[in-house]
């Protein structure tokens, strides 16, 4: 496996991160440039349930759905927007499914491309199909089906090609509901980047070959798991000091897949994205303030800091006052990045990237870390260890919790519980081995008697 | 870099209405006096596998009955990691923790005295067909048990077949189903109308992210809740004899 670890920072100072703009900026599509000094929307979009139940009913669904988004945003007049298919498992597990709605759907862009010139490109994210109902089977038959999918729609119009990959679910989920610290930073740390790297460069090797580009991977299944159940301020499923464990350590993980030749935009999803960014100087895409259709976040803000797609996550195809729903967030992020765009036009890209991360900086430990300034302190944590996919995750944790301790001496309020939390976190992580091999072995064992679905050949062991 | 003082910008209202004491104060003071007991009903709040069985051992020794030392000490222990979990004082891994303790404290004490425990009721849980989206179901299926149910978990992605097969066949006091795609919880309407074939009128409740009060109102098992923590107390309902529309009445926010 050809696999380039990042060693040092793309960046050499946190300073110079700025959203609409990275080092490696991406082409693709209908002459769309991402990260090349202005930022677009992506809209994304889910069908009706009921549009499910065929084929040609499907196609039929997502043509409406792109003729909407781009109707809007030539009526409104924004000069580029990013369309990302989300596939429901159908248009997995039946490539055909999905090569044909890509090419519908580029196809009605190419019709606007040509009457306007309005920038363009067509990102699809593939269901990972690879979560049995018994256990994670991630190298068997569905692994097949999963990269022959991405043939096709590589081959049928897809310009981007991303995933949120599932490695180390199984062991996530039973480790984040017993605080088993070890077990977070196994399953993400190690069982996750292990998975990200090996089905990343076979996605590389399909997007090169037909030309189309490796776009990237996000810790969905397991940090924005722990997110989701840490839920808001007053919930008490879950640490925000515990779930910014898993968010630090989601950083090493979804990096291995622009170790593995992946290129950006990252995925939208991915919070992680800002520490990925600074890391490797590739695009990104985020998604915050503008995807409450999808789920609250405590961050809305401050992910926007250096973001050069900007989401809305996913909304339901249907009707509201204001059009449909996609016409509706289309405009809505589309505005959004009028604004960005506007302050880099204006010179004030960075009293405006600050305005929008200092006003989530303090409303919970989640977003403090992923500050951009603290971002890069947890970039710095990984490429010192780089090559090392054990000691740069518990570097990247261990700094997580530095950091908010820090912060916890200045304006960020900590609660009882989470200091508690905090200074548990700390004491587990301090006490780990700094063996990767004994590390790997120990949890092995552990999860191999302890959990039945657990299955090591899934990450070649 | 800019930089402010966030008072004025945003509140964090959980600092802000923080308990005084810690969970192990209060917890302290909950604890039964029984000094035997009460050696068992700490180990369970601290979540100590190892420490629950030999505080068991150490009570049989001092003569307790095995089998009322489930009532009588382990679910006493876990009454109290409830109350502080639905008082905001402890987080969801501690009653999870804990609760894994209590089951091993069971089995023992099972096993000691050689006869069955007799649980509050028995329920069946289950993630719909397509699904599987499945921490809030193992959130629920935790909750029932720390309560003192026993509950047959029939995992992620189960088709409408199983259901009814292992609803046929532990005669359950209630069936709890998860969905979290608008695509997947249609099969709730399935199971409903499976089990009214077989004249079975066991309440469905549903929950999970996509799932709303309209639609599970719209069949007629179906039972709608947003919390987790709120399923263990329509079981506790259904035991004292509500029916569907009685729960409705009780449960139904929306
Ligand atoms: C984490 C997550 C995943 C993880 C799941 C991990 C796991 N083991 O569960 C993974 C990565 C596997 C995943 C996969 C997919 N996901 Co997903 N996922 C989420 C996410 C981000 C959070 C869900 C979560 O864990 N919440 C935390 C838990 C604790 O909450 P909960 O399950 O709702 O449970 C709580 C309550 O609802 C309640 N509850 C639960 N069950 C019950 C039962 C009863 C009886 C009661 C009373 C209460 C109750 O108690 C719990 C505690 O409070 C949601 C976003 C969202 N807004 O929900 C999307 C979301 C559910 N996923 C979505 C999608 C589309 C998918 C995929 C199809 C993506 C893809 N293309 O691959 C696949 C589906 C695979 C499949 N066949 O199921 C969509 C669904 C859209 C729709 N059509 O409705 C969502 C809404 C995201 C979005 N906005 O697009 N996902």
């Amino acid at each position: 496996m050809d696999v380039k670890r990042y060693t040092k920072m793309a960046y050499d100072d946190f300073e110079d991160m700025v959203f609409g703009h990275s080092l490696y900026p991406v082409s693709t599509g209908f002459d769309l440039e991402i990260g090349a000094g202005y930022t677009s929307a992506e809209v994304n979009y889910a069908p009706r349930p009921s549009s499910g139940e065929s084929k040609e009913k499907l196609v039929a669904e997502y043509e409406k759905i792109t003729t909407d988004i781009l109707q809007r945003m030539v009526q409104v007049g924004f000069p580029s927007v990013v369309l990302e298919t989300e596939h429901v498992l159908q248009m997995t597990t039946n490539p055909e499914w999905g090569a044909e709605i890509a090419h519908a759907q580029k196809t009605i862009m190419e019709e606007y491309y040509d009457e306007y010139g309005i920038k363009c490109a067509l990102r699809n994210t593939l269901a990972d199909i690879r979560g049995g109902r018994e256990s994670l089977d991630l190298r068997g038959d569905p692994y097949d089906v999963l990269m022959e999918s991405f043939e096709q729609v590589a081959s049928s119009g897809a310009d981007m090609l991303s995933i949120e990959s599932l490695g180390g679910k199984s062991v996530f989920d039973t480790a984040i509901l017993h605080n088993d610290i070890p077990g977070i930073l196994f399953s993400i740390g190690i069982l996750g980047t292990l998975d990200v790297e090996f089905i990343w460069s076979e996605i590389s090797r399909i997007a090169k070959k037909n030309n189309v580009i490796a776009a990237g991977d996000t810790d969905c299944s397991q940090a924005n798991t722990a997110m989701f159940i840490a839920g808001g301020l007053l919930d008490r499923k879950l640490a925000h000091t515990m779930a910014i464990v898993a968010r630090a350590i989601s950083a090493p993980r979804s990096l291995a897949a622009y170790e593995a030749g992946a290129v950006g935009p990252g995925k939208d999803c991915g919070y992680e994205n800002t520490i990925i960014k600074a890391i490797t100087g590739v695009p990104i895409s985020q998604e915050g303030k503008a995807s409450t259709c999808a789920h609250s976040d405590l961050m809305g803000n401050l992910v926007m800091q250096c973001c050069d797609l900007w989401s809305n996550e996913s909304v339901e195809y249907h009707g509201e006052f204001g059009g449909t729903s996609v016409q509706c967030w289309g405009e809505t992020l589309s505005y959004d990045c009028s604004m960005l765009n506007t302050a880099i036009e204006a010179g004030y890209a960075k009293v405006f990237r600050d305005v929008l991360m200092v006003s989530d900086r303090y409303r919970d430990p989640q977003s403090f870390i992923l500050a951009f300034d603290n971002a890069y302190r947890i970039g710095e944590a990984i490429v010192k260890d780089g090559n090392d996919i054990y000691l740069r995750s518990k570097n990247a944790a261990i700094e997580a919790c530095d950091i908010v301790e820090r912060g916890s001496k200045g304006q960020l309020e900590l609660s009882k519980f989470e200091k508690a939390s905090l200074a548990n976190a700390t004491k587990i992580l301090h006490s780990l081995t700094d063996e990767k091999d004994v590390f790997i072995e120990e949890q092995m064992d552990k999860f191999k008697t302890e959990m039945d679905e657990f299955r090591p050949e899934n990450y070649g062991y | 870099m800019i930089d402010i003082n966030p008072q004025r910008t945003l509140v964090r209202y959980n600092v802000k209405v923080e308990q005084e004491m810690t969970p192990e104060e209060v917890a302290e003071k909950l604890f039964p006096v029984d000094e035997a007991i009460r050696e068992v009903a700490r180990a369970v709040f601290e979540g100590d596998e190892d420490e629950v069985v030999e505080s068991l051992q150490n009570a049989i020794d001092k003569g307790k009955d095995p089998l009322s030392l489930i009532n009588d000490a382990l679910m006493v222990g876990m009454e109290i990691v409830s109350t502080l979990y639905d008082g905001n004082m402890l987080y969801l891994p501690d009653v999870i923790i804990s609760a894994q303790a209590m089951i091993e404290g069971i089995e023992f004490c099972k096993e000691r005295s050689g006869q069955e425990h007799e649980y509050k009721g028995k329920i069946v849980s289950y993630v719909v067909e397509g699904d599987i989206h499945d921490i809030g179901k193992k959130i629920v299926t935790v909750l029932l048990k720390a309560k003192g149910y026993e509950v047959i978990d029939l995992g992620k992605d189960v088709p409408v077949e199983e259901v009814i097969a292992a609803v046929k066949r532990e005669n359950p006091i209630m069936l709890t189903g998860t969905a979290l795609m608008t695509t997947t919880m249609s099969a709730f309407k399935d199971v409903n109308s499976r089990l009214l074939d077989s004249d079975i009128n066991v309440p469905v409740v549903c929950g999970g992210g996509a799932v709303t009060q309209d639609f599970v109102s719209q069949y007629d098992l179906g039972l709608y809740c947003e919390e987790a923590a709120d399923v263990p107390k329509i079981a506790d309902a259904i035991l004292k004899g509500f029916d569907v529309e009685r729960l409705r009445k009780e449960f139904h926010k929306h």
